[in-house]
């Protein structure tokens, strides 16, 4: 094979990438632990943890501009790192998603909602990060296409949840004053967790359609 | 193989001074509407050896159409085929049609020096004539008796579109051969270019230059491409996609493996061999 050594980088940077995944999904595991056994040192383990994440994530980008600047990679090399080049974005920001998980633990300290099952929908997410990153690994196009249809149902467990959260505070006794600031935070901090669950969601759908792209030069699920 | 993604790649084109009209889509075309060389499963051979495996290729007008390809693969030859350079080789033979603006430029009754008027051609190395560089880009005007009106004038229009002017506007007089490499080969092209002709064949006009001439000679095939039609072979694939509009892959053997727009072939090929091939598996 020629270029042998531009060969093993292009892998090597494949590699990479995926242990950053699975490093991401530690963390989102360990922020969903976090707020189940309500369990600070654990949240205050995946917020400092995140400057491991930051860190891989700059030095896979530079790995790429390296390639892109002294390779000149072209057809599918080309799409191989201008695709991991956004996927390594997505998987920074699941971490930053992990993070938010363990500060709103942190900042817990009683469980209102008993059904809204966080945990179940932090399942699912955690899923969807880990088929995504197969189907980079494997170039698994009918994953990638796949996980577009699942996103909806993971929107539609967040929108359903929301509407359990809101209706239960419209239909909630406020009682004191103070009372109901804690209700207003519990309640803000439990959306905050659906919403950035269902933003795990999407970055997973984004990896899926760079990886779509990557491997077919098809853009469908991008835009 | 050959890659037919074309849309609208009919054309119709008159093959000779009969009014015999050829309607036909042509394999390997990514749709050409204003092509002004077409060749039609063009065969060359040196001896018994073939290097040229019936190519279908139209070449648009006024753009750049870069040739690439391992060595051996035919770029060359193909490129020489257009003016009809390969005459000059005893042993080789041609097969198939080449069309410029619909006329077969193998017909018995076209002349191969009136054809290098209109399809003019510079070389890897740059070849000045040992006289000055004034007399460089007017020799061609003399030679075709185009000397009669404005010769300096159109010698310094020659000079202005191979960007060289500027730098050799004190000095008309000196000779061609004090230029550096990267001006002798602007000088080669202003020459090419002074007879006014419709095509500029190069074949890798910029491999015997360092990065600053190469850069100014790619500058220059993209200002070309306003007035001319230029076809160009080149070695460095990065230099293919940086200045060519098409690009015509042909693989070992003198097979046309793909021919469609730069962007597609350098992002997204059709071919396989063609993906091997420029991203460096093989070859």
């Amino acid at each position: 094979m020629a270029r042998k050594s531009y060969q093993e980088q292009l892998e090597e940077l494949r590699e990479d990438v995926c242990y950053m995944g699975e490093v991401v999904m530690e963390r989102l595991r360990m922020g969903l632990d976090a707020i189940e056994q309500k369990d600070e040192d654990l949240a205050q383990e995946v917020i400092e943890g995140d400057g491991e994440v930051n860190r891989m994530y700059l030095d896979l980008e530079k790995d790429c501009i390296d390639l892109l600047a002294l390779q000149q990679p072209v057809a599918s090399d080309l799409r191989f790192i201008a695709s991991t080049f956004k996927i390594i974005t997505d998987l920074e920001r699941v971490g930053d998603l992990a993070v938010n998980l363990g500060e709103y633990t942190k900042d817990a300290e009683r469980d209102l909602f008993p059904d809204v099952d966080v945990q179940t929908m932090g399942d699912l997410t955690l899923e969807m990060i880990d088929d995504a990153m197969v189907a980079y690994d494997t170039e698994n196009v009918e994953q990638c296409r796949d996980l577009a249809v699942r996103d909806d149902d993971l929107d539609h467990y967040a929108e359903r949840a929301s509407g359990i959260v809101v209706r239960d505070l419209i239909e909630r006794e406020l009682g004191s004053p103070d009372e109901a600031e804690l209700l207003l935070q519990d309640v803000s901090r439990l959306l905050l967790t659906i919403r950035d669950l269902e933003r795990v969601g999407d970055h997973a759908v984004n990896i899926a359609a760079r990886t779509l792209y990557m491997v077919e030069n098809d853009d469908e699920l991008i835009y | 193989m050959t890659a037919n993604r074309g849309q609208g790649a009919t054309t119709e084109t008159r093959t000779d001074s009969s009014t015999e009209s050829v309607t036909e889509r042509v394999a390997g075309s990514p749709g050409v509407d204003d092509a002004v060389i077409e060749s039609r499963d063009l065969k060359v051979f040196y001896g018994d050896d073939q290097a040229l495996q019936g190519i279908d290729m139209e070449i648009p007008e006024k753009q750049v159409t870069a040739l690439i390809g391992p060595s051996g693969c035919g770029k060359s030859t193909y490129l020489r085929s257009i003016n009809r350079m390969n005459d000059l080789i005893d042993v080789a033979r041609v097969e198939g049609d080449l069309y410029f603006h619909g006329k077969n430029v193998y017909d018995d009754d076209v002349d191969p020096v009136a054809l290098r008027r209109k399809v003019g051609m510079v070389f890897q190395k740059p070849n000045p004539f040992p006289k000055s560089i004034f007399d460089n880009v007017a020799y061609g005007l003399r030679v075709q008796g185009k000397d009669d009106g404005d010769v300096e004038g159109k010698v310094r229009q020659a000079l202005e579109r191979a960007a060289l002017l500027d730098e050799v506007e004190d000095q008309l007089d000196s000779s061609g051969l004090d230029l550096s490499g990267g001006q002798q080969q602007r000088l080669c092209i202003a020459r090419a270019i002074a007879t006014d002709p419709e095509v500029v064949l190069m074949d890798e006009p910029a491999s015997a230059l360092d990065p600053v001439a190469t850069s100014k000679i790619e500058d220059l095939v993209e200002e070309l491409s306003r007035n001319y039609t230029v076809v160009i072979v080149t070695h460095n694939m990065q230099q293919a996609a940086r200045i060519s509009d098409k690009t015509a892959v042909f693989l070992t053997g003198g097979h046309l493996a793909e021919f469609d727009d730069t962007s597609k072939i350098f992002e997204n090929p059709e071919s396989q061999r063609v993906e091997d091939y420029i991203t460096g598996k093989f070859g």
